[in-house]
């Protein structure tokens, strides 16, 4: 998967997760999407982790700073044995 | 789980939301399914989506503990809410459990909880000696553990008279010292499984645990921890494991004001046993020890066996005929369940929702106190339309999982088993002997004085605290005011001399009918108000009425009361005390839609005289 193929999948997470719609752009993050609060980033990653299979390392998600570097650490645990 | 027809219900303003809501929690089983739904919530909140049914009051509840609460506070309350008891949340700083409760001045008390959550750190429960040291070193510190734990939550509730709800401590889930780890106290396994057993044995009854070792172990060790959440947001455990206490946690808080269900009615074909009765034969039905199915269906009627010893009442609702479906019952050896197990046995053609309308008239009892147990979905379905008070189970396709789908419905969990539940069948049995005795006797005066009746009366007793507390929280037909009481707060009660408060035993020549009757007054100068007044209605039209009024009269005249005040709050259920008292005597002095009042003066006051023996009165050494 590169890094659209992760965001598209993703954004069908966000459809489920948000009420109000959001298009994502690697630029996107949780400062420009009012319903993004710290409730809703455990439920995303709980929920990223399931659909993509991954688990990520303790302390790595909130290195991520927006959408695009966020695609790139699951395509990063995903290529992992 | 697809969001997208709750958020189009939420955006369309549509009330029908909340139910659909309801609905998917139940069915939801993942952290962040739940998570999901809860944000739902809070956004209809926000806009002000009106609800369906009025809201009940909030209950005040202040969580405090050694892990970040969050989010478990947004699972638990969402959980709370979607189980019809609505929290209002104080939450507690990270770690500072200990002071919060210790200090009088802190916020904790400035809330005022009436549930107050508390979640002890596990990294505390540890044997902080060597592993090979003296037995008896390591059970007193464990020991000491448990006592502090204790008396943490004596000063919670001592200083609220909130009901208290504490975690227990999650057990290793790694090898580490390999099988040494139970030949020793000082391992964390050992050592933990000491202090939540004697946690558990040593409960008083306002302090409720609930078991995370029980959870994780439902859900699997491995499952339950999550290192990763604890070094990142201080968690006490996996999300799966979050969402499952907070389950717990919103089931406990329900069943402190909710009595268990009462009635089990079952279905007979292919749920008590295999096949049907009335095809098969008595020989061709699949039950007992003979064939794998046959095993199955006999251990689910023992479990069915153990819920009647503590104190379910059993029925049978059955599409058949009465003959045919009575037959396994007299004859057939493998049976567990015998017809005087029952208290009510329906085996006709009329729908199942009218029969069990009728055996709700008979016991004398709501129908929201039944559960309704068949294999067929059409029978469940129609129970649902046209009786939808009454809690249904539909049973799974294999026999094999009928046990633990009763076992998990959640439906009997007793809060303290007392003596009194168990003797229940009994005393249904006695009342209909009774009803054949009222046949025969066509004068209802040498009636009540052939039944031979005795009564006990007697001021609230802390041994009776449970008991009291029970019926206070189930009595919902003859219940003037049904003003729902913990048992933190009939202790209250006890306490504040302003209050008196008593209950009646009564017993005849068929039987205990054990304690039928509260009323808790409140004195006010020469003014006693009747805060309470309920009564069992197994016992209507026994005088019983008379004998209580007699006792408030005579209690207050003892506290120089001049006027007895009561108040009818009406219900869905309690419209027959609407007139109580009137037809007692009183003089109604206000009416409103949602409140009656009523007056009797005791100056003139002549105690009613009665067919009932006072074996020992309140306040009065017996």
């Amino acid at each position: 998967m590169n890094q659209a193929e992760v965001i598209a999948k993703i954004q069908g997470i966000f459809d489920n997760l948000f009420l109000e719609p959001v298009t994502l752009t690697p630029a996107i993050s949780a400062k420009d999407v009012p319903e993004w609060d710290s409730l809703t980033h455990i439920s995303l990653v709980v929920t990223v982790e399931k659909a993509f299979g991954v688990r990520f390392r303790v302390g790595e998600v909130e290195t991520t700073r927006n959408i695009g570097e966020f695609a790139d650490l699951i395509i990063k645990r995903q290529l992992e044995p | 789980m697809d969001s997208i027809p709750l958020k189009k219900l939420l955006l369309d303003r549509n009330p029908e939301f909340w139910r659909a809501l309801a609905t998917a929690t139940r069915a939801a089983n993942e952290f962040d399914e739940l998570l999901l739904l809860s944000a739902l919530r809070k956004k209809a909140h926000a806009r002000q989506l009106p609800p369906l049914v009025p809201s009940p009051q909030k209950i005040r509840l202040a969580i405090v503990g050694g892990y970040s609460l969050y989010p478990l506070h947004e699972l638990l309350e969402h959980c709370c809410e979607m189980q019809g008891v609505p929290v209002e949340l104080w939450l507690g700083d990270y770690d500072n459990y200990i002071s919060e409760i210790m200090d009088e001045g802190s916020g904790l008390y400035a809330f005022v909880p009436q549930v107050v959550f508390l979640l002890p750190a596990e990294r505390r429960c540890t044997y902080t000696g060597g592993l090979t040291d003296a037995r008896e070193l390591q059970e007193a510190e464990a020991q000491r553990l448990v006592d502090s734990l204790l008396a943490l939550a004596r000063q919670a509730h001592e200083k609220t008279h909130a009901e208290v709800i504490t975690t227990n401590f999650l057990l290793p889930t790694h090898h580490d010292l390999g099988a040494f780890r139970s030949r020793t106290l000082g391992s964390d396994w050992t050592f933990r499984k000491w202090v939540n057993l004697e946690l558990g044995l040593s409960a008083p009854s306002y302090l409720h645990v609930c078991d995370l070792e029980f959870l994780a172990h439902r859900l699997g060790g491995l499952a339950a921890g999550d290192a990763r959440g604890w070094f990142e947001t201080k968690q006490l455990g996996s999300p799966a494991l979050l969402a499952a206490m907070a389950r717990e946690t919103a089931h406990l808080i329900h069943s402190l004001k909710q009595a268990p269900k009462k009635v089990l009615v079952l279905d007979l074909d292919n749920t008590l046993w295999g096949g049907v009765v009335a095809d098969d034969g008595l020989e061709g039905i699949e039950l007992g020890d003979t064939s794998p199915r046959g095993e199955a269906f006999k251990a689910f009627q023992k479990y069915i066996a153990s819920l009647k010893a503590r104190g379910v009442l059993l029925a049978v609702c059955s599409k058949n005929d009465l003959a045919r479906a009575m037959e396994p019952f007299a004859k057939h050896p493998e049976m567990v369940l015998r017809m005087e197990d029952m208290v009510a046995f329906k085996a006709n053609w009329e729908p199942k929702s009218e029969n069990i309308r009728q055996m709700a008239r008979e016991l004398n009892l709501g129908l929201d106190s039944f559960v309704f147990v068949d294999d067929n979905p059409a029978e469940i379905d129609i129970v649902q339309q046209f009786a939808p008070d009454v809690t249904t189970i539909l049973l799974g396709p294999d026999p094999a999982a009928y046990v633990a789908q009763l076992q998990d419905c959640r439906l009997f969990e007793p809060k303290n088993i007392t003596a009194e539940d168990a003797q229940r069948t009994s005393q249904y049995h006695s009342a209909a002997q009774r009803q054949a005795l009222e046949a025969t006797v066509t004068d209802m005066n040498s009636y009540l004085d052939s039944l031979q009746m005795e009564s006990v009366i007697c001021e609230f007793l802390p041994v009776d605290v449970p008991r009291l507390s029970q019926l206070i929280n189930k009595s919902n037909q003859f219940n003037l005011t049904t003003c729902r009481r913990s048992e933190a707060e009939v202790l209250a009660v006890m306490q504040d001399p302003r209050f008196i408060g008593f209950s009646v035993r009564l017993k005849d020549r068929f039987g205990d009918h054990g304690l039928i009757s509260i009323v808790i007054g409140e004195t006010t100068g020469e003014v006693m108000r009747i805060d309470t007044w309920l009564m069992s209605c197994r016992v209507l039209k026994r005088q019983v009425e008379e004998v209580v009024l007699n006792e408030i009269a005579r209690l207050a005249q003892a506290r120089h009361c001049r006027i007895l005040l009561g108040t009818f709050l009406p219900t869905p259920k309690n419209e027959m005390v609407r007139d109580f008292y009137g037809r007692m005597g009183f003089t109604l002095t206000a009416e409103t839609e949602t409140k009656r009042e009523f007056e009797l003066g005791l100056d003139a006051f002549q105690p009613v005289p009665t067919k009932i023996k006072i074996v020992r009165r309140a306040y009065e050494p017996s």
